[in-house]
Parts: structure tokens; C-alpha cells; sequence
């Protein structure tokens, strides 16, 4: 008995120092390796055909450089993506390439978790890229990140829809410049009342939560209010944001013709005749079972201000293959790259912009589609507003936007507390 | 003697500690260090972004006194503890008692209340965020219209949110409690009920006098688990409401991971945790002291 006691404790001593000094031993031989170069880009898609072609960029690099890379992709789910991103750059496990939010883009540049990035884009004519698009990427003339897509919101209609309801689709009524948030109401409206289905499907379903100011903001910008701007006025409150708001919240709770807060109807499941989208998600109706197209957004009083979303590209800044990542990130947004990315995410690059391969990048949209839905929304459209404390001012704001989602709601209050949560943080 | 003895108590002794060193380790690595840290960091304005900016003293603890929000969600915890606690474990002791005596197809209605605890909580939450959708499309409310009543929009009105979250809660922790009490429903002495059915004790009697004192001890042991598990309460609020609407299901574990995760704002959400962690210790002592006052029957 004694004898297997001992055994035991001589067996388990061995365990507890065996498994640390096999767990060193095995790290040590990987850092002692000098195999490929291992590269994590993280990213919030997980299409494969996506991930297909952002790899095929990194072989191209590699080539390049005449270096072989281990390309790692992570893809991080997009409402936990910054959540997520941020504890993984505090620690041994952080990407050394990684997609950037728009609207956290002020806070990452901010923090110097980003590299600069101008030396790598010199190689690549970086005066292609489109100004304005650069704007939100850029602190004191320095680049930290590249927008690798600059893709406006358009109007993705259920056409067999339009038909039952005997009305005139988006794409007639942008034909006849008739198609303005007014008449998007009525065509909402007469759908739902006609055939039962919902009008309108917010953007991803999420315009009651996590994407409210996309939601709004092409109503707002086109009656003339805004959120803020970027000299800190903050227009949400005024006369004409509250009308804009108060014409959706008709909309939901009037009309009762928009999928409403709670009812997870989609658009994409034929249960939902319009929503707001971008050229991303045209392949979700690649096997529609239904026909369907595409218009801008609608127009209202000071015209059709559509809303650009933007998604950056950067290099961790501390990581230890951050001159590779640099290099990477400037060979992943040159021409020709971009070029191929266009039918997924168009390009803040002027002369593919500008190119009639553009126009023919999606395969699922025709050449004019992409003119009028996308090509010209890029010129007329803008990003949303962003701050360096966006990630306070979207959660303390949101429980006040709540209340906007009750069929008696003061749209006018709200927005006053809106306003008021806003000032906080905005000077 | 005495020294083999001795010599054999310090070998047990031994073998005993290299048996716990394991779990000890993992205890230091994954909870001692870090409660440690929390403490810290709670003295630091320290983002997820930007790092440590500093010792700040008890500038997080000031923020915190003044925080509105800090207080809705404090309060909101407490509310979904006082529909989760008491509804649990009436629940799952009158099951319990039903079940214990073993009547016909108990078997059954063990498994099935059973089978919420083994399923995951993600998929539980994602279930029930289905089923009360508002409207005609939430299958609850669709039920409900069958008997003549409207539904509200279960978790985008406020009171209703809360009532869709402690239901959601309730259901998926009954089974283990169930089972706790079973077993000591089953282990009732019987001489003692017996006695009371000769003495003529009515059934009510039997259960008010005799059987929930003697069941005393679980059902303390089972109050303190059940409104620990409240207050550490986030996959359901996550997952049906994401706090909302208005902040009225933001629970203060959540708002913790709000202010660490979403806002990055560590050094504050620590501060937070540390209240949280203060509340927690002191609920326990105090159970536990009743537990003491109130189990006659205890050894």
C-alpha cells in the first residue's frame, strides 16, 4: 500500500513538472523554427469566397517578397468584432493585420495601436486614392489605415412583391425622379396593406439596436439634420432630424409597415419587401427564389445623401512582424488588388472607381444597377460621423434611443435627450 | 509508535496535497490572480485601447457614486433576483415533492425538467429570444392569441423584458435545484413523518411543521447558489436583450462588460466588479448566518 503511495506521488510530481517544462520546451522549438512567416489578419466576414480572395493577395505578396507566409484568417462575428479585436491586441494572440470599423477608427489611430503606413503606400500611388475617403484614416497627414471598402447603402427591393401589390417598383419611380422617401412610405405601405408582407426590413435587422444612426442617418442627412459634425455641432435634435425620425417612426408604428423592433422577419427569406444593403450582401440573393432589384436611396428635401459605409485596413503596430503586415496592407489595397475586391467592396481608388470594369465587378448587378445604386452614391454619399469616444457615445446613447421604439413615443424628446447624451462627449 | 505514526499522518498529508495541488493551481492562475487585479486596475484609468494611464486612486470609485447608470443596473439586479430566487425554488421544491413521491411517470418529468441544465445556455437564450418575439411571429404570443390576449413585445417593452428574461432563467435553471431537493426530500427521515401521521398531522401540517424545517438546510444552501447565480446573470440578458430596452434588463454583470468591452473602459468596470464582488460576499455571510440560526436539524 505504502509502496503505491509512493508510486503515485512520484508519478504525479513527474506530471506537474513535466507538463510546464514539455509546454516551454515545445514553444521554444517553435520560436527557435525558421519556417514560414506566420501572418494573422483578422476580419469580420467569414465568406469563403472572400477569404479566398484575400488570401490569393497574401500568395501574390509573398511571391513578391520572395518569403513564404502562413496566412491565418480570422473571422471575428461583426457585433462583437471591436469587443473581441481590442482584447486580443492586449495580448499574445493579436492579429498583425486587422480590418478597422469606421466608427472606431478615431479611437484605434488615436491609441497607436495602428502603424503608420505612408512609406509602404508610396509604392502604390497612393494620390489614387479618393481624398475624402482618406480622411477618416489619416491623423496629421500620417495614413494608419487604408479604406479597402467604400461601399454606400442602397435600397435591395423584393420584386414579385411590388408586382402582387400592383405598384411601381424603386428602379420605375428613380426612372420617372419620383422616388423619394415619400414615396418609399407609400410603396411600404401599400405592400404591407396588399399582400400582408412587411415593407421594410431595417438595415441587417438591426436598426432598432446596433445600427440605428445607419438606420436613420440617410433620412436625416436628406431632410438636412445630421448626428453631429465633425466641428462638434450636434444637429440630431433640429427641427429637420425630427422630422426625418419621425417620418420612419410613422412608418413602424403609423403605417405598421416596417418590421418592427423584436420580429426577426428578413428581407433575404422573401418575408420583407425592401431593405437597406450594401454590395456585400448581393450575394445572399444569389439563389433567391424571387426577383429583385436595386435602387438608391430615396431622395428627400435637400436631396439623396446616401450613407457610405467605411471599412479600413491597418498593421498592428506592435507586432513583431509589423514591417511584413505594412508591406501587406499596401499590397492588398494597390490597383490591381482593389480592382478584384471591387464587386465586393468598392474602392475609395479613383481610377478603379472610374473604370468600366467597375461598373461589371458584381456579377448579380447589371452595369447600370452598379451606376445608379453604387458608382453614384460613392460621389454623393458620406461616411457616418465618427469620434474618438463613439463607443461611449453609442452605448450610453442607445438606452435613451429606446424609447423612440414605443408606439406613443415624443420623437421631439427624444431626440432632445439624444442631443444631450451626445454633448458629453462631443466639443 | 507514535513516530510511524507520525511518519504515516505526513504521508497521507502529503499525498493529499499533491492530489489538490492541480485544482489549487488552476484556482491561483484563474481566479486569485485575476480577483487580485481587478482590485488594482480598479485604482487605475486603465482603457483596453490606451493601456494604463495612470493610478487614480479612488477616482473610479467617485464616478461611480455618480453614475446613474450604475445605479438603474443595481437595481435591475436586484429585481431579477427577486423574480428568479423565490420563483426557483418554489418551483422546483414543489416538483421536487411531487417527483420524490414516486408516482407514475416521474421518470419522465425528471428528464424533461432536467434537460434545460445540459443545454447550452447560448442556444437556450437564442430559443427563447424566438419565441417571445412580439407580434403575431412570436410562437408565445401566437398561443396566447388562441385564448383571446394580445401579447406585448416581449423584449422590446419595458417590464415585460425583465418578466421574458426571468422566465427564460427560471426554466433553465429549475432541473438542478430540482434534483438537489429530491434528494434530500428522499432522505426525509420517515420515522419522524410517521410519527406526525399517528399523532394525525394533516398533509399541510406534515409539510409546514415537519418537512420544509427538516428541509431547511438544502433549501438555504439552495438560496445561496440560486441568488449568486442571479447576480452573475449574462448570456440570457445578452443574448435576448442586450440590456435593453431602455437599460431595464442591463444587469450589473453586464454593465461590467459593457464598460470593459464595449465603452473599453477597464479601470472603471473594475471598480464596478469590486462592488459587485462586496455585494456578493456580504449576501453570503448573511445566508450564511441565517443558515446557522435557521437549520435546527443540522449537525
Amino acid at each position: 500500500m505504502r509502496f503505491f503511495r509512493k508510486v503515485t506521488c512520484a508519478l504525479l510530481l513527474m506530471a506537474l513538472i513535466a507538463v510546464p517544462v514539455m509546454a516551454q520546451g515545445s514553444q521554444e522549438s517553435g520560436g527557435a523554427s525558421t519556417g514560414p512567416v506566420e501572418i494573422k489578419i483578422a476580419t469580420w466576414t467569414s465568406n469563403p469566397d472572400q477569404i479566398a480572395l484575400l488570401n490569393s493577395f497574401v500568395d501574390e505578396f509573398a511571391a513578391k517578397e520572395g518569403i513564404e507566409i502562413n496566412a491565418e484568417f480570422e473571422s471575428i462575428e461583426f457585433g462583437e468584432y471591436n469587443t473581441k479585436l481590442s482584447l486580443e491586441l492586449q495580448g499574445s494572440e493579436a492579429p498583425d493585420v486587422f480590418w478597422v470599423l469606421e466608427t472606431s477608427a478615431p479611437a484605434f489611430i488615436q491609441s497607436g495601436l495602428l502603424a503608420p503606413l505612408d512609406a509602404e503606400l508610396a509604392e502604390y500611388n497612393p494620390e489614387d486614392f479618393s481624398a475624402k475617403a482618406m480622411e477618416l484614416w489619416q491623423s496629421n497627414g500620417v495614413t494608419y489605415a487604408v479604406p479597402f471598402s467604400t461601399s454606400p447603402f442602397f435600397i435591395l427591393y423584393n420584386a414579385d412583391l411590388f408586382a402582387a401589390a400592383g405598384i411601381p417598383t424603386p428602379e420605375e419611380l428613380v426612372a420617372e425622379g419620383n422616388w423619394n422617401w415619400d414615396t418609399f412610405r407609400q410603396s411600404s405601405k401599400a405592400i404591407k396593406d396588399a399582400t400582408g408582407v412587411w415593407g421594410y426590413q431595417t438595415v441587417d435587422g438591426g436598426g432598432y439596436d446596433v445600427r440605428i444612426l445607419h438606420n436613420l442617418c440617410p433620412i436625416i442627412r436628406s431632410y438636412g439634420g445630421d448626428a453631429w459634425t465633425s466641428d462638434g455641432q450636434i444637429l440630431i435634435n433640429t427641427p429637420e432630424s425630427a422630422a426625418a425620425v419621425q417620418l420612419f417612426h410613422d412608418m413602424v408604428f403609423v403605417d405598421g409597415s416596417v418590421v418592427p423592433p423584436g420580429d426577426q422577419s428578413n428581407f433575404f427569406a422573401g418575408v420583407a419587401a425592401m431593405t437597406a444593403a450594401q454590395v456585400s450582401r448581393v450575394s445572399n440573393l444569389a439563389d433567391a427564389d424571387f426577383a429583385w432589384g436595386v435602387a438608391p436611396m430615396p431622395a428627400g428635401p435637400m436631396g439623396d445623401v446616401p450613407i457610405i459605409g467605411q471599412a479600413g485596413i491597418g498593421a498592428f503596430s506592435k507586432s513583431d512582424n509589423v514591417e511584413i503586415a505594412k508591406k501587406l496592407v499596401a499590397y492588398m489595397t494597390n490597383e490591381s488588388c482593389v480592382a478584384r475586391m471591387a464587386g465586393i467592396w468598392p474602392p475609395a481608388r479613383k481610377t478603379v472607381l472610374e473604370s468600366e470594369d467597375f461598373l461589371t465587378s458584381q456579377p448579380l448587378l447589371t452595369a447600370d444597377q452598379m451606376s445608379v445604386a453604387v458608382a453614384s452614391s460613392i460621389e454623393t454619399g458620406r461616411v457616418l460621423p465618427s469620434h474618438v469616444m463613439y463607443p461611449q457615445i453609442e452605448v450610453e446613447s442607445r438606452i435613451i434611443w429606446d424609447r423612440l421604439w414605443t408606439p406613443d413615443a415624443d420623437v421631439q424628446a427624444v431626440l432632445d435627450a439624444v442631443a444631450e447624451c451626445y454633448a458629453k462627449y462631443i466639443k | 509508535m507514535a513516530t510511524r505514526h507520525s511518519k504515516l499522518a505526513r504521508g497521507e498529508a502529503l499525498t493529499g496535497y499533491l492530489f489538490i495541488v492541480p485544482q489549487m493551481l488552476g484556482f491561483i492562475i484563474l481566479v486569485l490572480v485575476p480577483l487580485v487585479m481587478v482590485f488594482i486596475y480598479s485604482f487605475e484609468s486603465r482603457n483596453l485601447l490606451f493601456g494604463n494611464m495612470g493610478f487614480t486612486g479612488l477616482d473610479n470609485y467617485k464616478t461611480l457614486v455618480e453614475d446613474d447608470l450604475f445605479f438603474l443596473t443595481l437595481k435591475n439586479t436586484i429585481i431579477f433576483s427577486l423574480g428568479v430566487v423565490p420563483l426557483n425554488l418554489v418551483l422546483s421544491l414543489a416538483l421536487a415533492l411531487y417527483l420524490g413521491a414516486a408516482s407514475a411517470g416521474t421518470k419522465v418529468v425528471r428528464s424533461v425538467i432536467f434537460l434545460p441544465v445540459i443545454t447550452s445556455g447560448v442556444a437556450w437564450a437564442i430559443v427563447f429570444k424566438y419565441l417571445f418575439q412580439g407580434g403575431d411571429a412570436g410562437p408565445i404570443n401566437y398561443i396566447l392569441s388562441f385564448i383571446g390576449i394580445e401579447g406585448p413585445n416581449w423584449l422590446h417593452e419595458k417590464g415585460w423584458a425583465m418578466v421574458a428574461v426571468v422566465i427564460s432563467r427560471v426554466l433553465k435553471n429549475l432541473g438542478m435545484n430540482v434534483l438537489i431537493f429530491m434528494g434530500a426530500v428522499m432522505n426525509l427521515p420517515q420515522d419522524v413523518l410517521e410519527a406526525g401521521r399517528i399523532d394525525g398531522a394533516t398533509k399541510p401540517v406534515l409539510f409546514w411543521k415537519i418537512k420544509l424545517p427538516l428541509l431547511m438546510p438544502s433549501i438555504l444552501m439552495v438560496m445561496i447558489v440560486t441568488v449568486i447565480g442571479s447576480m452573475r446573470v449574462f448570456d440570457t440578458i445578452k443574448l435576448m436583450t442586450d440590456g435593453g430596452p431602455e437599460g431595464s434588463t442591463m444587469v450589473l454583470v453586464y454593465y461590467i462588460y459593457h464598460q470593459a468591452f464595449k465603452t473599453f473602459n477597464i479601470g472603471y468596470a473594475s471598480a464596478v466588479a469590486v462592488v459587485l464582488f462586496l455585494i456578493v460576499l456580504l449576501l453570503t455571510v448573511i445566508q450564511w448566518s441565517l443558515r446557522r440560526r435557521a437549520s435546527f436539524y443540522e449537525d
